[in-house]
């Protein structure tokens, strides 16, 4: 004990050490702070826009007090769907800056509204967030470069290195207790913000032990390599070097490149094919004779098949069925869309076997549920959700019920919970 | 003069002696060649994907049949940002918003299937490019050659030698610098060339921006190795230069913007554009003020006192003045969020009184045509594509369809789909050349003037270097 007090003091006097492992403490709390700020005016938005929108179908409901056409209320009624941030999302806000959170669909065409984008200032995007993510994949190492380069040669170089080796006592040990101390120092840097982040927006133990396990392997990383970098009898200044070099390699020149090969394999054009060939396929239903499109509809919902045929040039209930017969003519396309998009993302983690930024932000975005997937699985939800919503109003289309203010409270709702 | 060309030469031998500075030269070199080849492969297929999208999208529109015209306005069009050559240099913004417009009557949509929303979290470690390698590795490759310039002098006491020798503290700074400026030239070669082979407008000013951005860099490489009394310490020191000016600020100075200036989220902007607009007036409701006084200025225009004497359908009457309404919202309100980003590019760009990348990437995106500015003409023309197209389809509605027969709900009243055939397509019409210069001076002059601030300060490092070696 006294000896690892001994060499806690041997850092507090080295300036460098002292000034890295401060500021690293700063950023990281920084980063911490940052990230609760901003998921919380996520969580601020999505109550702002769950009570605008209600506001807005109340205004809506109005003239429905004495009953109306539920065609009418169908077409106009948004719901509002969200994605609300996960306990841990304040450590990788991940995609959640450039994809919707909030999103506002009614009973149309689904595939027509599920990829609208978001309101964002791409220049602001393009550098990537400042969060706790950020500091751990790519400013950590560069602190344990500044702790670690000159832990052997430093003592070579002042002539104390001898000295040392001739002590009694093992000289292992030492260099074990040297690193462990810094390690522990690094890490604690970085863990405790985040610890007392996490514990503030009220993360399970589970989760704040999978991000410390990622925290400590990613150092550990670094470690090896710092360690094996300073046990070669080279200087200081060329231990720097060459860990910089593998820093730049590992997390700026690979991780791009990589971007670039699998970007190339995997190529998406599905999202703009489904989106050209859905809008298509509902317009010519105006050209299609009615019966045909019905058919196709009670296929897929029998329970109105024996309903009256459609008469008039126009009928809502015409019109919504034409609408989910779209939708469905291209669900093998967003099938494959969305399976291209897992593809990716699935690649990107096998790369994390390789590359242990890519691992690292791969695995956090995974936990805090701000990656691609998570993105869509938030758009399963709304498929899910509209089902519901379309079914809702098939009852008082085909069965031509009067749509008044009471059914209009009975409306479905996205969970809480989603 | 032939002090410092002589000290410039030595250095560059010295450089060439050593096999880790001429590995590291060829590793960048090579990589630069890598990221513009794919970055000009990428940015081509691009390019022809999206026009075989535009052809397809105009085909169609084109080829629907004949229909009544408010069809025709919810069928819409599909508009597709093209994208600019010089992508191939600097992508910019281009993989971070949408290029997939649908443009239809009384919405707004989004440009969508933007390459950040379709690609796992990689892409925000970056993208292989000319542009990213010369913004992010090619001064940490500079500090690895340059840092011990002159350290590494007085570290070996040869510093004094050569000082006795009548070398001149200048003539020496100048001398090292000058070394690494020939380096920067073969650094900055390839690039280069792929700039001058994509060679359109704009090219002039990105090679100005990018050799002032490494001049800086050999200046602050020559100042901190004359001002550090050690090689190890000058090496730190750049590291850590380079770590919060190139890493940590560019990713700052975005966070201060965000909280500084709020934007809507689009849900929020569609609500308040859907309030606003049933404020005004509510066209389905007979006994709506707004719309009952419209009414009255349309037969007072025609002098007549019932809509069905009108020469003209009255439902496309209103359908134009629904579209007026609803689209000088967006515009209100996209003009709104549209400032409100420049603002918040406007406080990024006070970063660059700390950060000089911060001003080279405005400048690099702004002539590259790859900018939040350039996105936003994109959308501006859309917009007003979309008006233009929505208001000849409500007049077609207005003289080409009956009253009579268009309020009879057994009819389905198509007209001659020639109407639309020949409405001309879209074509987005890029910035001219003076307007976006004008745009670049700022930027550039941020650059020149970190220059010449550091230029300055060859003077007292130089003071002080020769009081500490004597």
């Amino acid at each position: 004990m006294t000896l690892l007090k001994h060499e806690l003091r041997l850092i507090v006097r080295s300036r460098l050490s002292v000034a890295a492992l401060v500021l690293l403490l700063i950023l990281s709390a920084l980063s911490v702070w940052s990230g609760l700020a901003e998921v919380q005016r996520q969580r601020d938005t999505i109550g702002r826009v769950i009570t605008a929108n209600e506001q807005d179908v109340a205004r809506l409901a109005k003239p429905y007090e004495k009953g109306g056409d539920a065609g009418d209320a169908a077409y106009y009624t948004f719901y509002t769907t969200w994605d609300a941030p996960s306990t841990l999302a304040f450590a990788a806000l991940g995609q959640r800056d450039v994809a919707p959170y909030v999103l506002r669909i009614r009973a149309l065409g689904l595939e027509a509204q599920l990829y609208e984008g978001e309101t964002f200032n791409p220049e602001l995007a393009l550098p990537g967030r400042f969060d706790f993510a950020f500091v751990l994949i790519y400013l950590a190492p560069l602190f344990v470069v500044a702790l670690l380069h000159d832990l052997v040669s430093s003592e070579r170089e002042s002539g104390r290195l001898r000295l040392l080796s001739a002590m009694p006592g093992s000289t292992r040990r030492l260099w074990v207790r040297r690193t462990g101390l810094r390690f522990g120092l690094l890490f604690a840097g970085l863990a405790l913000p985040f610890l007392v982040g996490a514990v503030l927006s009220g993360a399970g133990i589970v989760g704040i032990g999978a991000v410390a396990v990622i925290v400590a392997a990613y150092l550990a990383f670094w470690f090896a390599v710092a360690l094996w970098v300073a046990t070669r009898a080279w200087t200081s200044v060329a231990n720097a070097t060459g860990l910089m070099g593998a820093w730049v390699i590992l997390t700026l020149v690979l991780p791009t490149l990589a971007n670039v090969v699998i970007a190339r394999a995997i190529p998406v054009p599905q999202g703009v094919d489904l989106m050209l060939a859905q809008r298509q396929n509902v317009h010519a239903a105006w050209e299609r004779p009615r019966a045909e499109t019905m058919t196709k509809f009670f296929k897929s919902e029998p329970e109105w098949k024996d309903t009256p045929p459609i008469k008039l040039p126009f009928e809502w209930k015409w019109y919504f069925a034409f609408h989910q017969v779209g939708d469905e003519s291209v669900a093998p396309q967003a099938r494959s869309y969305q399976a291209g998009l897992t593809a990716r993302q699935d690649w990107t983690a096998r790369l994390g076997w390789l590359l242990p930024g890519v691992g690292a932000q791969y695995a956090l975005h995974r936990l805090a549920e701000t990656d691609l997937k998570a993105q869509l699985a938030y758009q399963d939800r709304i498929r899910a959700f509209h089902a519901r919503v379309r079914r809702f109003y098939y009852p008082y289309l085909f069965e031509v019920r009067p749509f008044g203010s009471r059914d209009f409270a009975k409306r479905p709702r996205f969970e809480k919970a989603g | 003069m032939t002090v410092v060309s002589r000290i410039a030469r030595d250095e560059v031998r010295f450089l060439w002696r050593s096999r880790v500075a001429v590995l590291g030269i060829v590793l960048l070199v090579l990589l630069t060649l890598v990221a513009a080849l794919t970055a000009y492969q990428r940015q081509h297929m691009i390019g022809i994907e999206r026009a075989g999208y535009q052809a397809q999208a105009n085909a169609a529109f084109d080829a629907q049949p004949n229909r009544h015209p408010h069809r025709m306005v919810h069928y819409g069009h599909f508009v597709f940002r093209p994208i600019s050559p010089l992508a191939a240099f600097d992508p910019g913004i281009e993989s971070f918003t949408g290029h997939t417009l649908f443009l239809e009557g009384h919405r707004q949509n989004t440009a969508n299937f933007g390459d950040v929303r379709q690609s796992s979290m990689l892409v925000r470690f970056g993208q292989l490019t000319p542009a990213f390698v010369l913004q992010m590795l090619a001064p940490l490759l500079l500090i690895f050659l340059g840092y011990a310039m002159i350290a590494r002098e007085r570290e070996r006491g040869t510093l004094k030698v050569l000082l006795a020798q009548g070398v001149g503290v200048r003539a020496l700074i100048l001398g090292k610098l000058l070394a690494i400026v020939l380096v920067e030239m073969l650094v900055f070669l390839p690039a280069l060339v792929a700039l001058l082979l994509i060679g359109t407008t704009g090219v002039g000013g990105l090679v100005a921006g990018y050799a002032l951005w490494l001049a800086i860099w050999a200046l602050v490489i020559v100042l901190v190795s004359a001002s550090s009394r050690r090689s190890r310490d000058a090496l730190l020191a750049l590291f850590a230069i380079w770590a919060v000016s190139v890493i940590l600020v560019p990713r700052i100075a975005p966070d201060v913007a965000t909280d500084a200036v709020r934007l809507a989220t689009r849900f929020e902007t569609d609500i308040a554009i859907q309030r606003d607009l049933s404020a005004m007036g509510d066209s389905h409701n007979p006994n709506d003020p707004y719309f009952a006084e419209f009414k009255k200025t349309v037969l007072a225009k025609y002098g007549v006192t019932r809509v069905e004497d009108l020469p003209v359908n009255y439902k496309g009457v209103l359908g134009m003045e629904g579209e007026r309404m609803t689209s000088a919202l967006f515009d209100r309100y996209a003009t709104h969020g549209f400032d409100a980003q420049e603002r918040q590019n406007g406080i990024v760009g006070l970063f660059s009184a700390i950060s000089p990348v911060v001003a080279l990437r405005t400048l690099s995106m702004t002539l590259a045509g790859t900018d939040l500015i350039s996105n936003r003409r994109f959308l501006e023309q859309a917009e007003h594509y979309r008006f233009n197209l929505i208001q000849s389809l409500n007049r077609m509605q207005a003289e080409k369809v009956a009253y009579k027969n268009d309020t009879n709900p057994n009819l389905e009243n198509r007209i001659d789909r020639k109407n639309w055939q020949n409405y001309p397509s879209f074509t987005f019409v890029s910035e001219d050349r003076q307007a976006t210069m004008k745009r670049v001076w700022p930027s550039l002059g941020v650059l020149a003037l970190w220059l010449a601030l550091l230029t300055a300060l060859i003077v007292p490092v130089s003071r002080q270097l020769g009081r500490s070696a004597t």
